[in-house]
């Protein structure tokens, strides 16, 4: 039996469905091979550097999760217009929370054992769990409880930031691009201040990676593990 | 063989063909609606990697995406206009010969560039709700596969009513433009054209 062209198309889209599948499953395995390697030979040399680095984030913790040493994480919060970005760096983690306006906050902690806790200025907190592809936990800006599971990305999706001194004040902006491209940031004009406030950040021009500011052109350097930039 | 999958010409009516029945359709229906139903399913169940293999030659597989999706989205196009031609739609204009042939493989051709499309979308971001661009996206996805299959089923089967076949058609070439509008178009008009 002959069978007929139409469904000969879709066994051919089929086939190449599961092809493409396979190949991205044996690219990220690779990728997830390679992370738990560097963080192992990290591991060992940092052990043979400094005897006390408890804290290092190797592979595979109890809890049958691959914890990379290096990841960045974007995604909205839960019911929220706000983001955050998660980027984690061998003994170091960088997180941002906006809302494209006046919601924002930086937190910085040290990762342990795929979990995080971090602080920021206001009171802000974060703590997070995170693994191969996936973070997930609690961020508070302003008083409020943010609740988010994101995922991993890689540039351009990721974490920016430009911090300029204009006229005797520190703008401090911050840009979380989504694994879809899009982009939200916030932007604190003064950002020594005690307290600063944040207001909707320009938009921030990828390629480039500069935004204008009114008069001013503010340099965003992006904040990636990955390849190591902003740490 | 192949000759039979095309549309009946206008002149060929029949008034005592056999009585055409769209009960021939719940097969090719169901098929179509088990797709769009895995698709979603594992979309949404399936955790986003976020990574994909990559395409060389283009800056990010969102780049890669864009553009095989604009190309499908003008092989879609001739699909359209052959589609025209052959129901004797554009005055003027007899089907020729070849028309039959530019229609299937414009539309093969447009469907193998949605693969890899859809294999990065569900693997690497997964079905998502977070906006209503998105939302429409992710349900406009499953369901052009869907209706996708139920297109490809229906040209097997012969006897149905004469509007099946431009229907399916017509829902999967808009299904396609609304994928496209709310990705590819979306992308390039914050990115820019760029590869």
């Amino acid at each position: 039996m002959k069978i007929p062209t139409p469904v000969i198309t879709l066994i051919v889209g089929v086939a190449l469905a599961a092809s493409l599948l396979f190949s991205s499953m044996t690219a990220v395995s690779a990728k997830k091979d390679a992370l738990a390697k560097a963080s192992a030979s990290a591991a060992a040399s940092a052990s043979a550097a400094a005897t006390a680095s408890a804290a290092q984030p190797t592979a595979t913790p109890s809890r049958g999760f691959v914890v990379p040493a290096h990841a960045n994480y974007v995604g909205k919060v839960k019911a929220n217009e706000g983001s955050v970005a998660l980027v984690v760096h061998d003994n170091f983690a960088i997180a941002y929370y906006c809302n494209g306006s006046t919601e924002e906050a930086w937190l910085k902690g040290t990762p342990h054992d795929g979990k995080l806790s971090m602080t920021g200025k206001n009171n802000a907190s974060l703590t997070a769990d995170y693994a191969l592809g996936h973070a997930r936990g609690t961020v508070v800006v302003d008083g409020t409880a943010h609740i988010f599971s994101i995922i991993a990305v890689h540039k351009p999706s990721g974490l920016y930031q430009s911090i300029a001194t204009v006229r005797g004040a520190t703008i401090k902006a911050g840009w979380i691009v989504l694994a879809d491209g899009t982009q939200v940031g916030s932007l604190e004009p003064n950002a020594d201040a005690a307290q600063p406030s944040a207001q909707a950040a320009p938009k921030l021009d990828i390629p480039s990676l500069t935004a204008r500011d009114g008069d001013t052109t503010l340099v965003a350097k992006p904040i990636d593990a990955e390849i190591g930039s902003g740490f | 063989m192949a000759a039979q999958w095309g549309p009946p010409a206008p002149t060929r009516r029949d008034p005592v063909q056999p009585a055409r029945s769209a009960t021939l359709l719940v097969v090719p229906a169901l098929a179509g609606g088990l797709v769009a139903l895995t698709l979603g399913i594992y979309g949404r169940l399936h955790s986003p990697t976020g990574v994909a293999v990559d395409i060389v030659g283009f800056s990010s597989p969102a780049t890669v995406k864009a553009w095989l999706a604009s190309a499908a989205v003008v092989f879609a196009l001739v699909q359209l206009g052959s589609a025209l031609v052959m129901y004797g739609k554009v005055p003027g204009i007899s089907a020729p010969s070849w028309t039959r042939g530019l229609h299937r493989w414009s539309g093969r051709i447009a469907f193998i560039l949605t693969v890899p499309v859809v294999v990065h979308c569900l693997y690497a971001l997964g079905f998502q709700t977070f906006s209503t661009r998105v939302l429409v996206h992710s349900i406009a996805g499953c369901l052009f596969f869907g209706a996708f299959t139920v297109k490809m089923l229906a040209l097997t089967r012969r006897g149905m009513p004469g509007w099946v076949l431009p229907v399916l058609g017509g829902l999967v070439f808009t299904l396609l433009v609304v994928l496209w509008f709310t990705s590819a178009f979306w992308f390039f008009s914050i990115f820019g054209f760029r590869r």
